[in-house]
């Protein structure tokens, strides 16, 4: 019998995959170690009762190092690029036409028959549990927020060094030139937020096909939560090689619900 | 008043030698201006950086600069500190360049920064101790204020004293160079940078200029004060040139690492980055700059001097030199430009992302260029005879 060598065998990702192989994939990956590719899903498994398959061990309960701790799903297949969000985004937070907080990258992905499947991907800063940016930072003028988890930029410490950007695995943030300072999104922390009592941002508010649902991973009664603790949904994270822990979680919503 | 009267002591210089230094001081005005004129106006309008390429051209010759003033300080202590006495005769001459490098590095960091007058308050009431940059700020800093300590012993001739500003020095300025690795290794998970540059890669690096700057500038010295070595520092340039060599053979390695990256993915993390440099568009800056002129160049003129003609080690240290600024180019640029989402099939995202320096970017470093060779001239006028002795 041949030996394999696993150890030596080089990982190929999971971009290569066709769409189907990768849902399975994901599902192996969710029901063998209870966390996806470094985005850790033990923050959205709250269910004390699961058991890891290899193992026959429990899965730890879920540990919330923020209360609230606000997230973002982003139901992708969803989105059609209407692009009324990166409004939304821009008259509420005051973001310039040269700059941008939020985008829509349109993605052709090889399907398994051949073709090419076409889909738009919401992109916005991932509000990381170990984001790198906050680590780069020389004077910390950008900031893990204690009590939420938003990422936010004090804008008066900022020197413009622009490691930040540099450190971005997302793109993420711009240069705003009008405060001499990076701007990025912080959930609308001090717009629509504040006024939506912590219930919705500019462009969760704005977006009519529900791609992107905020919410709070520590109140079940939020759309977020909801949809992430919905047996069946499948889960991934952008980038997650960078290790940064988003807490931006896409998914393909069912076809019959679409 | 020490200093004073050892340097009123001097011959003042010939008008042959006011004119150079006039016109590099002009030119080093001229490149400086835009700096100001960027500092006023913002980076948005006058820089080529991006959102997606936000490190430029500037980066380079704090980086240069930076590694150039390591190295030195690392030479200047073999012969003050541990002791080694043919390096003994170019220690006042090799602190000093290394001030001036210093200063030309912070100096274009400080260009480069969009807000750097905040950075005045912040970086002391608001630091952040696990940012590689802040350390590597402060630790140059230090040793700057450090190394004209060291220099000013030496001037008066306080050896004791300069030896322990020499050591605190090259400890702090180790410890930056080898902090040099993480700072750009975490920067957007590129694997290309800490792949590809490790610690004592960027210390060789460092090393290596120190010596072809001792070399280049020593020479360029006789030549401008119509001057000539004696036995002294014929030896010291000699030793100076042997470790050249022995790092130029040392880079050489790190170069077939990085030729083996680029033409086999398997070797390297960031694969689409080191074929941009090996055999993309990056590929004649690799060549002709990262192994012509940095590496085969040199050696080539080492054998050809036979380790002892000043004139053509000094042509091979220049080479270096130049070369050495390429490389630190590529450094910078190459990491950035393989676009963020480039395994997501995104439609129209470009294979690598585009960057070219702009006019103020050129200006800005042919102005810390030449700062720093309008300061090696005055500290030859000034200083001249301290330095032959």
């Amino acid at each position: 019998m041949r030996n394999i060598r696993f150890n030596s065998m080089r990982n190929e990702g999971v971009e290569s995959l066709a769409s189907v192989d990768r849902r399975q994939f994901m599902k192996f990956g969710l029901a063998i170690t209870g966390v996806f590719l470094g985005g850790s899903v033990l923050s959205i498994t709250s269910a004390a009762n699961a058991y890891g398959a290899p193992f026959n061990e429990p899965v730890r309960p879920a540990q919330f190092p923020y209360s609230p701790h606000y997230t973002m799903v982003i139901q992708q297949n969803n989105c059609i690029d209407c692009e009324l969000c990166l409004e939304a985004c821009r008259n509420i937070n005051g973001v310039p036409i040269y700059g941008s907080r939020t985008s829509i990258l349109e993605l052709s992905i090889p399907s398994a028959q051949g073709q090419q499947a076409r889909s738009f991907m919401p992109i916005l800063c991932n509000q990381c549990n170990e984001p790198h940016c906050v680590r780069v930072c020389p004077t910390g003028a950008t900031y893990k927020e204690t009590s939420n988890g938003i990422v936010l930029m004090n804008q008066q410490k900022c020197i413009g060094c622009k490691t930040c950007m540099a450190a971005c695995p997302y793109n993420a943030r711009y240069f705003k030139e009008e405060d001499r300072a990076i701007d990025k999104c912080n959930f609308c922390f001090d717009t629509k937020l504040k006024t939506s009592g912590g219930k919705a941002t500019a462009c969760s508010a704005a977006c009519p096909a529900k791609v992107r649902v905020f919410g709070d991973l520590t109140d079940p009664n939020t759309p977020a939560y909801k949809l992430i603790h919905t047996p069946g949904n499948e889960f991934w994270v952008l980038r997650p090689e960078a290790g940064t822990l988003p807490n931006i979680f896409y998914m393909n919503k069912a076809e019959a619900d679409a | 008043m020490n200093i004073y009267t050892k340097t009123t002591n001097l011959p003042l210089p010939s008008m042959n030698q006011i004119l150079v230094f006039i016109v590099l001081a002009l030119i080093c005005g001229i490149g400086l201006s835009f700096g100001l004129h960027t500092m006023i106006v913002g980076h948005h309008h006058t820089f080529g950086t991006t959102r997606e390429v936000p490190w430029g051209l500037l980066i380079t010759p704090y980086v240069f600069f930076a590694c150039l003033a390591t190295g030195l300080c690392i030479i200047s202590t073999l012969g003050q500190v541990f002791g080694l006495t043919t390096f003994k005769p170019l220690v006042t001459r090799t602190v000093f360049l290394a001030i001036v490098a210093m200063a030309a590095g912070l100096m274009c960091i400080t260009l480069e920064l969009e807000s750097p007058w905040r950075v005045v308050f912040y970086a002391w009431f608001s630091p952040q101790p696990f940012s590689n940059i802040w350390w590597k700020t402060a630790i140059y800093s230090c040793s700057l204020v450090l190394m004209i300590c060291n220099f000013m012993m030496l001037l008066t001739r306080r050896h004791k004293a300069a030896k322990g500003f020499a050591l605190v020095a090259f400890l702090l300025l180790t410890a930056g160079n080898l902090n040099m690795n993480s700072d750009m290794g975490l920067l957007g998970e590129r694997g290309f940078w800490s792949d590809n540059y490790m610690p004592i890669y960027f210390l060789s690096l460092s090393i290596m200029t120190g010596c072809a700057a001792i070399l280049l500038l020593n020479w360029l010295a006789y030549k401008f004060n119509n001057d000539s070595s004696n036995a002294e520092h014929d030896r010291a340039y000699h030793a100076t040139a042997k470790l050249f060599l022995v790092l130029l053979l040392g880079l050489a390695y790190f170069s077939i690492v990085k030729i083996m990256g680029g033409y086999f993915p398997r070797f390297a993390k960031n694969p689409e980055a080191m074929a941009l440099l090996v055999k993309g568009d990056f590929a004649l800056n690799f060549w002709i700059g990262e192994i012509c002129l940095t590496v085969l160049l040199p050696i080539t003129l080492y054998f050809l001097a036979k380790g002892k003609k000043l004139a053509v080690l000094a042509l091979a240290g220049l080479s270096c030199l130049i070369g050495t600024f390429v490389l630190y180019y590529d450094l910078v640029i190459v990491g950035q430009l393989v676009p963020h989402f480039h395994q997501y099939h995104v439609v129209d995202l470009p294979q690598y992302y585009a960057y070219t320096p702009s006019l103020h970017e050129i200006m800005i470093s042919v102005g810390s260029i030449f700062f720093f060779l309008t300061a090696f001239i005055f500290g030859e006028m000034l200083f001249k005879k301290i330095f032959a002795n």
